[in-house]
């Protein structure tokens, strides 16, 4: 088990988004602007790295049979921190992400992590599966909401950039452009790996 | 039995570890909860009273709780420019509250909705501002009414409910009015309204 695998795996062979298909709620729903992206993909890293350091630690002490309430109360933890934290020092992040922020708890990939990595492998090991598996997130969250605000809203980070003539894709801010960005781009990264097994 | 027990220990000493970090956690960051909250407020009150200025917008208080506030056009306060009020009502997963801001006449010359969790996509299109627009469209539909025509479409009214949020529609309609009418109780009455046709000539 090399280090480096461990904490590149989520960026393509095991995508959370892409590959593993997990996480699809915030995914679909805080895609539709950069900013929203970056700020849901850092806040989940954030969980995903602390919750995974946290039951990797304690992984000896859990019995078995409430392992699921105590991942569960771990990854509440930090999700109110962030939630706390956002509303103090972040506002308006905090209000355009809105109830996604406590639904981080119910983000599979985090529990999903914590069930099938960190409560099996030594600390270090599980808080760089977080953190890659956290930037891969953040990562299929970022170019999904490029495509979705470029055509969608005609500007990226909140800045225009198309010129005055263009006529925004409404649709690609809206909800069903979410399911057609992410069906297009898992059609393209299937089409890709395809192509190379052949 | 005896299981139950220690298995139940664990959860509670893992509860207990969890919400002391949390209540730590909870102490820094309230202070600037609560400054970010009265920018909020603040923020709103501008949006409610375009009208007044923002250096001389007062609270009126009663046993701590804040009734209205009465912005003046000019720091001299002399003038008054309109009144403001927090209208609140539960809506469908939330209380909505928002900043309204009416002229003397019982007007409303201005409508901000600070705090809702409502559900994304339907009720929070209370705060929606359509592509190319600059204010959210549904808040548009109050400015310049009074309190007895405000109901939305289902009721017979003239406010045109959000598309598959009716309740979150039908309850800042009627928070308004409901506070309105609060406002006007607490004020003895509005001015009445300038129309004049209906002037008579003192003399």
């Amino acid at each position: 088990m090399s280090m480096m695998s461990e904490f590149s795996k989520g960026f393509y062979k095991e995508n959370p988004v892409f590959k593993l298909v997990l996480g699809l709620c915030p995914t679909l729903a805080v895609s539709n602007s950069v900013q929203n992206a970056i700020g849901m993909g850092v806040a989940a890293t954030f969980v995903l790295i602390m919750s995974n350091v946290i039951v990797s630690l304690i992984r000896k002490g859990v019995p078995k049979k409430i392992r699921i309430p105590i991942y569960i109360v771990v990854i509440a933890t930090f999700v109110t921190i962030v939630d706390l934290v956002m509303a103090g020092f972040a506002p308006a992040l905090h209000k355009s992400l809105g109830i996604f922020v406590p639904l981080i708890v119910v983000n599979c990939i985090i529990l999903g992590r914590a069930e099938a990595f960190a409560g099996k492998n030594p600390v270090f090991y599980s808080f760089l599966d977080g953190l890659g598996m956290g930037l891969g997130f953040t990562f299929a969250l970022t170019i999904i909401s490029i495509v979705r605000e470029l055509l969608g809203n005609g500007s990226l980070w909140g800045v225009p950039l198309m010129p005055p003539s263009f006529e925004p894709v409404l649709l690609l801010i809206l909800p069903p452009g979410a399911f057609l960005t992410l069906g297009l781009f898992l059609g393209f990264f299937n089409w890709l790996d395809a192509k190379r097994d052949a | 039995m005896k299981e139950i027990f220690k298995l139940g220990g664990i959860l509670l000493l893992v509860t207990a570890l969890a919400s002391g970090a949390l209540s730590m956690v909870n102490k820094i960051t309230k202070p600037k909860i609560e400054e970010q909250k009265r920018l909020v407020v603040e923020r709103a009150l501008i949006a409610a009273l375009p009208t007044a200025d923002p250096k001389a917008i007062e609270k009126v208080i009663e046993n701590d709780e804040i009734l209205y506030y009465i912005g003046y056009t000019t720091q001299e306060k002399t003038d008054i420019a309109g009144y403001a009020f927090v209208a609140k009502k539960a809506g469908y997963s939330s209380v909505i509250e928002t900043m309204v801001g009416v002229d003397t006449t019982g007007k409303i010359i201005g409508i901000k909705v600070m705090e809702e969790k409502e559900t994304p996509g339907l009720g929070t299109k209370i705060e929606e501002i359509k592509y190319g627009e600059s204010a959210p469209w549904f808040q548009l539909q109050f400015i310049n009414r009074y309190a007895g025509e405000l109901a939305v479409d289902k009721d017979n009214g003239p406010i045109r409910s959000i598309t598959g949020a009716t309740i979150s529609s039908r309850a800042v309609t009627n928070s308004i009015k409901e506070g309105l009418e609060q406002l006007e109780k607490r004020l003895g009455g509005f001015k009445k309204q300038a129309n004049p046709t209906q002037t008579e000539q003192v003399s």
